[in-house]
């Protein structure tokens, strides 16, 4: 018995590893992530140092580097040992080698024509272009989009091509060639510089509000409620209609929407007798937008609010609502004075957990305008979604949209909070004095 | 204020719960619904305030016909079973929840929930809600809500039900004491048949969906109108013999035992198969017509004794007794039977 409390843990164990795995990982490397600015360009895994075109515009931009840069950047030729060695494999002509090495070992040129003229030069000197060709191409010497595993390999090549760099260059160079992943916070000065962010999250605050206040939790009250006074049957069949949208396959449901807005859909047809042209009423502005994104939402969002709120009120002792009539309440009365603060739990419930569930998806939106037109309609997980996985505009920004969640995430908590403050969550759960 | 119930009838689909009731509750009167688990007394009560309508026949107030009036604007108070307090608010919230919703004034309010707070004895919980208070407190609470509104009638749904020997003691008097002060038409349900004698004016025992028989407490005792009104009141309950009227005479088959009847009885009735009830302060030792049984169960109730005495049929009579008696279990008695106050019912029960 004496290891009985250990037991416990034993048998938690798989479900703990579960959870460290599928819930608290994603969230901790989403944090991380956040921080670096990973994309497909620098890959997940780490990466080689290089001197890049795309390397050299922050030498010059951030550290005033240009002369640097432009000797970086330059290609030139030597006639040294190793591009003779090189010609030769390549199947340059031997006499003219040798005469190349006599004449002008060690020498430098800027650029190619020169190195060609000086073979054109040579005694021995090949027949054909090619042949001079294949001789040339042996003794560029470059750093330039060359790929160091290590920067100090970097530096040898560098010191190689005949350049010196001070202590600052160095450092310089050590940051803009890093070809991998780095820590930052500019994804969060981008997201605050960006007039896009502005507008993603004023779509996101109204989506999410407008969805919530008119559906999930008012048309859901309104339901609960209205089929609360119905006779059983009646309310049984109503409450089961508003349920089918939520075991419609998303994919149907919002198919189903679209076919309504098409230019050829239900909408065009019967408007257009009414002298209305046929057009997408879907995507025609952001108004119309809008509105079927907050009904396409709502009206599945509902049916959860519905199903909490009526078992909610059926468990409302019936002597409540006698009482309450033979005190003299109207069924408004009743309804606000009974029926809402005995709902105040499970509203504070379908509030902030469909909020959240508001917050964070936003599969429908893809499915039906995919935040069109115009991004009017983009809210700030479809954002995230689209930085992060979708090609969208090039390279995936893993770490931007990494940074985008994390916002989400800390928006989710805050409001939580917030609900928490205003529904009085302390007094809610507070236990009784008496049993 | 009068209430009538006429020819009141109540369906639940196809089960017809109360068939043609008539009852009149008169003026500052306090009436008990006395009867089994299910005869119809809650029933009747929802009828009365509005909450069930009726399926048949008239309800009045006065001479008001409210049977189509909605139970907002009856008038009516009610302390339910369960008490039905609203837990989130406090309990000066609750008791002026009636005056709330016809939009008096806070300061009216105040005064009178302050008023009918004294009157119940609850000034000091005012503001509790009703999940810390115990079952009496709640009970008064219930009653200050339902009299603050000075209803025509006051309705009480088994009040005293939840509460221990003491408090339902204490409350008996309590609600009575209040019902007298205010002159309110009161009805009170129940099926304790002690808490109807005690508290009412009149008790209307209920049966299946029927009133049997309504009158005062004390000649509803005497005078039951059937074996069933005579089971119902009295603890412990009447005990009942049968067999035959003969010259005069009830004969008791099994012992031969003879006990003269009244002649109004017996003059239509000679050779009719009957049952007598004796309650049990009417079987005693040393007086009345002896009958001989054993002592088969003694229950001490403190004051009193309680002993079963089966007769060799298997028939038990009751006998309650005040001093002390040497009677053990197992013990041949002869004890009398007082024949002044035997009652005699027929074959269906009806009293003769
Ligand atoms: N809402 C209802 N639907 C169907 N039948 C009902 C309903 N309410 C009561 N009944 C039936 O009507 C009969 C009378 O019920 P009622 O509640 O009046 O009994 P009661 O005398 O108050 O009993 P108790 O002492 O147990 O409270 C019962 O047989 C009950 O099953
Ligand atoms: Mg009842």
């Amino acid at each position: 018995m004496g290891n009985s409390k250990h037991l416990g843990l034993f048998l938690l164990a798989p479900a703990g590893i579960f959870v460290i795995l599928f819930f608290l990982a994603p969230v901790v490397l989403t944090g991380v992530f956040g921080f670096t600015n990973m994309s497909t360009a620098t890959g997940i895994t780490g990466g080689s140092y290089m001197v890049s075109e795309s390397a050299m515009r922050p030498l010059r931009s951030r550290f005033g580097e240009d002369a640097l840069a432009d000797q970086l950047s330059k290609r030139i030729y030597t006639i040294d040992e190793e591009g003779l060695q090189a010609a030769a494999e390549a199947g340059g002509d031997a006499a003219a080698l040798t005469e190349l090495r006599s004449n002008f070992f060690n020498e430098s040129f800027g650029n190619r024509r020169e190195v060609e003229t000086a073979i054109k030069s040579l005694n021995a000197r090949p027949s054909t272009t090619r042949g001079i060709k294949i001789i040339s191409a042996q003794f560029v010497k470059s750093v330039i989009n060359v790929r160091f595993d290590t920067f100090e390999e970097l530096l040898t090549s560098i010191a190689d091509f005949g350049i010196e760099l001070s202590d600052d260059q160095i450092e310089a160079l050590a940051d803009v060639t890093y070809t991998g992943w780095t820590f930052t916070l500019q994804n969060f000065k981008t997201m605050v510089e960006l007039p896009d962010t502005r507008k993603t999250l004023i779509n996101t605050l109204f989506y999410v509000f407008t969805t919530l206040i008119l559906f999930n939790t008012g048309f859901a009250l309104v339901l609960s409620i209205s089929t609360h006074y119905m006779p059983t049957g009646p309310a049984g069949f109503f409450r089961s209609i508003w349920l089918l949208p939520r075991v419609t396959p998303p994919v149907l449901y919002v198919l189903m929407w679209k076919w309504l807005a098409w230019d050829t859909g239900f909408l065009s047809v019967i408007l257009e007798p009414m002298g209305f042209a046929p057009r997408n009423w879907m995507l025609d502005s952001p108004t119309n937008a809008w509105v079927f994104i907050i009904l396409i939402n709502g009206i599945v969002g509902a049916s959860m609010g519905m199903l909490i709120f009526s078992s909610a009120i059926k468990a409302i002792p019936a002597s409540l609502f006698h009482a309450s009539e033979v005190d003299g309440a109207t069924r408004r009365q009743q309804i606000w004075h009974i029926i809402l603060p005995q709902l105040r739990w499970p509203i504070l419930f379908i509030t902030i957990y469909q909020t959240l569930s508001l917050l964070t998806s936003f599969e429908y939106i893809l499915l039906a305008t995919d935040g069109g037109p115009g991004g009017a309609t983009e809210v700030w997980a479809l954002s995230t979604y689209l930085k992060a996985l979708q090609n969208y505009g090039g390279a995936l920004q893993y770490g931007y949209g990494a940074a985008l969640s994390l916002v989400l995430v800390v928006i989710g908590i805050s409001v939580s909070l917030i609900y928490l403050k205003l529904f009085d969550f302390k007094n809610l759960t507070a236990p009784p004095k008496i049993e | 204020m009068r209430i009538l119930l006429d020819k009141f009838t109540k369906k639940f689909g196809n089960l017809t719960v109360i068939d043609e009731m008539d009852l009149e509750i008169h003026d500052g009167e306090m009436i008990a619904l006395l009867g089994g688990s299910g005869c119809g007394k809650s029933t009747t009560l929802f009828a009365i305030c509005g909450i069930h309508k009726v399926n048949g026949g008239r309800i009045l107030f006065g001479d008001k016909d409210v049977t189509n009036v909605t139970s907002q604007e009856r008038n009516v108070g009610v302390v339910f079973q369960s008490f039905a307090l609203y837990p989130h608010m406090s309990v000066e919230q609750n008791i002026g929840f009636p005056l709330k919703l016809r939009k008096e004034s806070q300061s009216e309010i105040k005064r009178k929930v302050d008023e009918i707070a004294e009157m119940v004895h609850i000034e000091n919980l005012l503001q509790r809600r009703p999940g810390e208070l115990s079952g009496g407190q709640q009970q008064r609470v219930a009653l200050a809500r339902a009299l603050i509104r000075r209803p025509d009638v006051l309705l009480l749904d088994e009040p005293l039900a939840n509460l221990d020997a003491t408090l339902r003691l204490e409350m008996r008097s309590e609600i009575r004491r209040i019902q007298r002060e205010t002159g309110i038409t009161a009805v009170l349900v129940t099926h304790d048949q002690t808490e109807a004698m005690s508290m009412c004016d009149r008790i209307a025992i209920m049966d299946a969906g029927k009133i049997v028989q309504i009158t005062e407490p004390k000649d509803m005792y005497d005078n039951p109108v059937s074996d069933f009104v005579a089971g119902f009141l009295g603890s412990p309950p009447i005990a009942f013999l049968s067999g035959q009227i003969k010259d005069g005479n009830f004969i008791e088959p099994s012992t031969k035992t003879k006990i003269p009847l009244s002649g109004n009885i017996t003059k239509n009735h000679n050779g009719r198969n009957v049952r007598i009830g004796v309650r049990p302060e009417f079987f005693q030792p040393g007086s009345g017509i002896t009958i001989g049984g054993k002592v088969t169960f003694i229950e001490s109730q403190g004051r009193e004794t309680l002993f079963n005495v089966t007769l060799s049929n298997g028939t038990i009579l009751r006998s309650i007794q005040g001093k002390r008696s040497e009677s053990k279990i197992g013990d041949q008695v002869e004890w009398g039977i007082d024949a002044q106050k035997i009652l005699v019912f027929d074959e269906d029960g009806a009293r003769l």
